[in-house]
């Protein structure tokens, strides 16, 4: 019974895309009308081969509601539709031409049944008819799916359809459908060793378990040019692999970057840890939360624009907090790293427990515009665009920082600072001002991370915590007054962290990490892109 | 007695009254609670002692970390490593305490490996039934670690920031791995459900005074290591070396190795005061190695004043007498009090509150002398030989 | 080329670089047995670097350093080269400010330095007396007891040379021991030298000539680096680089 379906469903695929008019046939609504006379699943499956075989683009709707389970026979006149909604009244849909008919009480009507042969039935004979339709995305598509799935009894469909296609593109994809279905039949050896070959230049994980597959049967040199494509499979399976670590390592560390990046500024300057650092991110985070409500209830239109208005008002307002934070609290505790770092850290409790008092303690919901969803694929890797976009954040980020330290009189003296505050003062620049910006710009730039990090994280009270270690190990590993340290320490350790997670899990690949930047520190202890001189000595 | 001998050995008044007082509190509490009428005015209840009995080891916490922060300059933020770490050899000794009479009735594995389907027991839960093995281990392990990590650290020459932080990585490496079950020591559930300790049991009345006795003697032993050292010519030296850490190297002295001798003592210290928490609270869990943790403890420090004896032990109980008070009657606003806290103890009392009454009776006292000075200068201007100082 | 033996210090070919910028340059500088020497330069000449060489604190990149004619100092850290007998005093006085003067000179005591040694130290009379004797070489008798935060800048200069004394070393380095003192003070403090040269190899660094004159030593002039030119005073201050360099440009 198994082989009776596809059997009948392939020669019927053929025998439509041979040509054979399907007009002396019975007309598609009869076909799919006779769903309400079957009484069990061998005759649904005879009744699905039959719309199989009609080769007609028009019964996939009616075969994926089939096996989604929302085919219904109206009892009164035994018609068949499709039904949407919930509830005791439902919508019932023309199967074939997708107009609504109207609605109906559930009693009404009576679900046609599948089970889970009958639904591998349907998505094959969906993908047989996809080869057949006329949109080569549609055709590419379900060439795919025959990879993924291969099936000797399809194979003659295959090879019909591979006649007729002329687009390059989609006639590769048909010749690797064509090629992983060899696999599984019962066709001369010759034609499976060149199978092998095109399976394995599919490379992909269904290629591989294909492969494996085979290698149980194969003998001879079959075996040992099976035991070759797998091995090759696996390398490139293994650099893909790779690939994929290192974009998730590159994404991890752009985050790190992002949330560490101002924290450098503020402690390379001032030699100050802030430690309400993580708390400036989270506040940037929660602006986006605000500023989203806001054009929920009174601009909906702009949803899509609310993060690129969420951003400088981030900037601005985690800048306040910062320039407030130094002139009232830090300013005062200069030489005193130690103290600073017990102040911010009161002022980082404070900040947490003000946000829970205002917002609540649990999450809130930050969206993401239509632009940042989804996610798009380059050969075996799979990139969503929000981590793209983050990447792409944190690099301008980075930019317009180098530029700022590098090109501006600002950054000029911010750098005269770092190198030596007293000569910097004594040159006439004014170092209490350069402090207060400094420290303003530092936490202006962690609110932007914040916007950044609520579209791929909890927002929270809690939300800065959980990145603060972190910088500070991206600072101390980059080592201090260099922003290019900072941008290799957070890339380094956002890879370094991706690529234990697969073999030491991601708690212990974390613990790792830290060990090894303990131990870093202690060979370096002024990080990579430490300054010298006598001057850093006093 | 133990005042005269005390003082034979070269103790300040000051820290010999500190003695006494702990000592006195560690036996009058527990007579209260044992020995007075419920309904008796001066009758402490049990759970007050049980209360008071984790200020005290907190406060011997503050003062392993003051011996470290308020002595040789290093700021620890990770002391409530060593302190969860004696806590958890000392939680292991009440897991294996528990035998039969845990939920799956196994004799020789905790409730929660045999829920993980473990076959054995592993290699370091052994030993851990012996009260004694699991004693030396609530110092060792601690001190190990301290000294492990200090070596690397101070040899370095890793300091200010750099040493808080990583003190910080360390704690946080600690907690992360401790949450996970495959630790084997309870993952996020921690260990719990004691039953007794050395054949007492852990809730009733007498152990809990009995608890509160031996935390007040650990504290009282704290303050006579802490005062002995710093006391000492090792003392000046610590003093010596957080105030101008390279002038002593060309002395001849490393001052790494005095580093690293503080810290690991005070690790020990810390350890002993987590191994004698844990039996008052009842639970140990990976929560304590949070950096948070280890910050507050700072902060009590700070409160009473570091570089000084008493003063982180005043820290400790004021500060968690406030924080109980707060969180029964104000929960929401405790963390606004503590954050503010750190800032008004940074900026307005950098030396904590003893510290700042010290410093006032040292001024005058320095006035006095200084007067004294000046006249003894002004008399040997007058001499013929000029000598050209001030 | 000299002959090592004999030398109390002994410095060939030394050069060290700071991010590209060469603070010694091929340096060599040979000390005497009981020696006292002058350095003089303008700033940046390398006095200070050339110091904390000496003293272990920065590595020579190339060169030899050797103390006694046989101890390669390059192989030391700074405990050790202050055990071996080089003492030092700093340009900027740095002495313990939060301990008494007693303390900050019981501290330099010459004693076995390792923990467990200095933990159970007990003060014997004999460390007592030895400290009054060298309060009263350098005139703090009356300020024992005080606090050294609250000294006088020239007191504590005193202080850090009373330091130096204690330590006993072979060789004491002294880096600008006169700056900020009072003309009175100079002359005291280059008596106080002087005295203690004579038991002593000294190497000392100054600025005011007015004192170098009244130490009456060999004077060595580094510039940019290496040896500019050697001997007495008056042969120095006459060389025509070095009046350039002090007056040139």
């Amino acid at each position: 019974m198994r082989l009776a379906g596809p059997l009948t469903f392939a020669v019927a695929i053929i025998l439509s895309l041979a040509g054979v008019a399907h007009s002396q046939e019975k007309p598609l609504r009869e076909i799919v009308n006779s769903f309400a006379e079957a009484r069990n699943f061998n005759q649904t499956e005879e009744i699905v081969a039959e719309l199989g075989a009609t080769g007609d683009p028009a019964v996939v709707p009616v075969l994926r509601a089939l096996s989604e389970g929302d085919l219904h026979v109206r009892k009164s006149d035994n018609q068949v539709f499709i039904v949407s909604g919930r509830g005791k009244t439902l919508t019932i849909i023309d199967p074939l031409t997708g107009e609504m008919v109207g609605e109906e009480g559930k009693r009404a009507l009576s679900k046609i049944r599948v089970n889970n042969g009958l639904r591998r039935l349907i998505r094959d004979t969906i993908g047989g008819l996809a080869l057949g339709s006329p949109d080569p995305a549609a055709r590419l598509r379900a060439a795919r799916t025959l990879i993924s799935n291969p099936d000797a009894s399809s194979l003659p469909a295959i090879e019909a359809a591979l006649e007729k296609e002329t687009d390059p593109e989609v006639a590769a994809g048909m010749m690797r459908a064509r090629a992983a279905a060899i696999l599984v039949s019962e066709r001369p050896d010759a034609e499976k060793s060149e199978a092998i070959t095109a399976v394995a230049a599919i490379s992909t994980q269904d290629a591989l378990s294909l492969l494996l597959g085979f290698r149980g049967q194969a003998t001879g040199e079959l075996r040992e040019q099976v035991d070759r494509a797998i091995a090759r499979v696996e390398r490139v399976q293994s650099y893909w692999a790779m690939a994929q670590n290192v974009w998730y390592g590159l994404s991890l560390g752009s985050v790190l970057l992002l949330a560490a990046i101002g924290l450098a500024i503020t402690f390379g300057v001032m030699g100050v840890i802030n430690m309400a650092h993580g708390e400036m991110v989270m506040i940037g985070a929660y602006v986006t939360f605000v500023v989203q409500e806001i054009i929920r209830t009174s601009a909906p239109w702009l949803f899509d624009w609310s993060l690129a208005i969420a951003l400088p008002l981030a900037f601005l307002t985690a800048g306040a907090i910062g320039y407030a934070l130094e002139r009232g609290i830090i300013r005062f505790l200069y030489g005193r790293p130690l103290e600073t770092l017990l102040a911010t850290w009161g002022v980082s409790l404070i900040l947490q427990q003000a946000v829970r008092t205002i917002f609540g303690p649990t999450n809130r919901e930050v969206g993401s515009p239509s632009w940042m969803s989804g996610a798009f694929e380059i050969g075996q890797l799979t990139i969503t665009w929000n981590r793209l976009y983050i990447v792409l954040f944190a690099l301008a980020v980075f930019a317009v920082l180098l530029f700022v330290l590098n090109r501006t009189s600002f950054g000029l003296q911010m750098r005269a600072v770092t190198q030596n505050r007293r000569m910097a003062a004594a040159m006439g620049i004014r170092t209490p001002r350069v402090d207060a910006m400094t420290f303003a710009l530092g936490s202006g730039v962690a609110g932007l991370a914040g916007v950044a990090l609520s579209q791929i994280d909890n927002v929270s009270p809690n939300l800065g915590q959980g990145y603060i270690i972190d910088s500070f190990m991206v600072v101390v590993f980059g080592g201090v007054g260099n922003l290019w340290g900072t941008f290799v320490g957070a890339l380094t350790l956002g890879i370094a962290n991706k690529f234990l997670e697969p073999y030491a899990g991601a708690v212990l690949g974390k613990i790792l990490v830290l060990v090894f930047i303990i131990l870093f520190i202690q060979k370096r202890p002024r990080g990579l892109f430490a300054l010298k001189g006598r001057a850093v000595e006093a | 007695m133990i005042s005269g001998y005390l003082a034979r050995n070269g103790l300040e008044g000051r820290i010999i009254a500190t003695i006494v007082l702990i000592l006195a509190a560690g036996v009058a509490v527990p007579v209260s609670n044992l020995v007075l009428d419920p309904s008796h005015p001066l009758h402490v209840p049990t759970y007050i002692v049980a209360l008071l009995g984790k200020y005290l080891t907190y406060a011997l916490l503050a003062l392993a970390l003051d011996l470290v922060w308020g002595f040789c300059g290093i700021l620890s933020l990770g002391h409530g490593a060593f302190f969860a770490l004696g806590g958890y050899a000392m939680g292991m000794y009440l897991m294996r305490q528990i035998g039969t009479r845990g939920v799956y009735g196994n004799p020789v594995m905790p409730d929660f490996m045999v829920f993980l389907n473990w076959k054995e027991l592993p290699w370091y839960w052994h030993g851990f039934d012996q009260f004694w093995f699991a004693m030396v281990m609530v110092a060792l392990v601690p001190g190990m670690l301290a000294f492990v990590f200090g070596w690397f650290a101070f040899r370095s020459r890793v300091t200010g920031v750099y040493l808080s932080i990583i003190t910080q990585a360390m704690t946080y490496a600690l907690m992360l791995a401790f949450f996970r079950n495959d630790m084997g020591f309870g993952g996020n559930n921690g260990l719990t459900d004691f039953k007794d300790i050395l054949g007492f049991d852990v809730q009733a009345d007498t152990t809990r005074a009995a608890l509160f006795a031996a935390s007040a003697v650990a504290l009282a032993i704290g303050v006579i290591i802490t005062a002995r050292i710093t006391g000492s010519h090792f003392g000046k030296l610590m003093i010596a070396s957080r105030d101008a850490e390279s002038r002593t190297r060309f002395l001849g002295y490393r001052p790494e190795m005095v580093k690293l001798f503080a810290f690991t003592v005070s690790a020990v210290m810390a350890g002993v005061a987590g191994a004698l928490y844990v039996p008052q609270v009842g639970i140990i869990n990976p929560g304590e190695f949070a950096p948070a943790n280890s910050i507050e403890v700072v902060v009590w420090t700070a409160v009473g004043g570091r570089g000084t004896i008493i003063g982180p032990i005043i820290g400790a109980l004021l500060v968690n007498g406030g924080k109980s008070w707060f969180t029964g009657v104000l929960p929401e606003f405790w963390l606004f009090a503590l954050g503010g806290l750190f800032v008004f103890v940074t900026l307005f009392l950098p030396k904590g509150i003893v510290g700042t009454l010290q410093d006032h009776i040292g001024r005058r006292r320095e006035k006095r002398q200084a007067e004294k000075a000046e006249e003894a200068e002004a008399a040997s201007a007058a001499e013929p030989t000029p000598v050209g100082a001030e | 080329m000299v002959e090592r033996a004999g030398t109390i210090l002994y410095l060939d070919g030394v050069s060290v670089a700071f991010d590209g910028f060469k603070a010694i340059q091929n340096l060599s500088f040979v000390l005497k047995r009981g020696e006292m020497r002058a350095i003089i330069g303008p700033n940046g000449a390398g006095k200070t670097t050339m110091m904390d060489i000496v003293t272990g604190k920065t590595r020579p990149d190339e060169g030899d350093v050797y103390f006694n004619g046989t101890i390669d100092l390059t192989r030391h850290d700074e405990a050790d080269i202050a055990t071996l007998g080089i003492g030092r005093k700093f340009q900027k006085p740095t002495v313990f400010e939060s301990l008494t003067v007693a303390d900050n000179l019981s501290l330099a005591l010459a004693a076995p330095r390792d923990v467990f040694s200095v933990l159970f130290a007990r003060e014997s009379s004999g460390r007592a007396r030895r400290i009054d004797e060298i309060l009263e070489i350098v005139r703090l008798g009356h300020r024992r007891e005080h606090v050294a935060a609250n000294l006088s800048h020239g007191q504590k200069q005193w202080l850090e040379i009373g330091m130096l004394l204690a330590q006993d070393p072979k060789l004491l380095l002294v880096d600008e021991p006169v700056a900020g003192m009072t003309d009175a003070e100079t002359e005291e403090t280059a008596r106080l030298l002087r005295e203690i040269a004579a038991t002593h190899s000294v190497v000392v660094v100054e600025h005011d000539m007015h004192f170098v004159r009244e130490l009456d030593v060999k004077v060595t002039c580094l510039h940019e680096g290496s040896v500019l030119s050697e001997g007495s005073l008056d042969h120095v201050s006459s060389d025509k680089r070095v009046i350039e360099v002090y007056l040139g440009r």
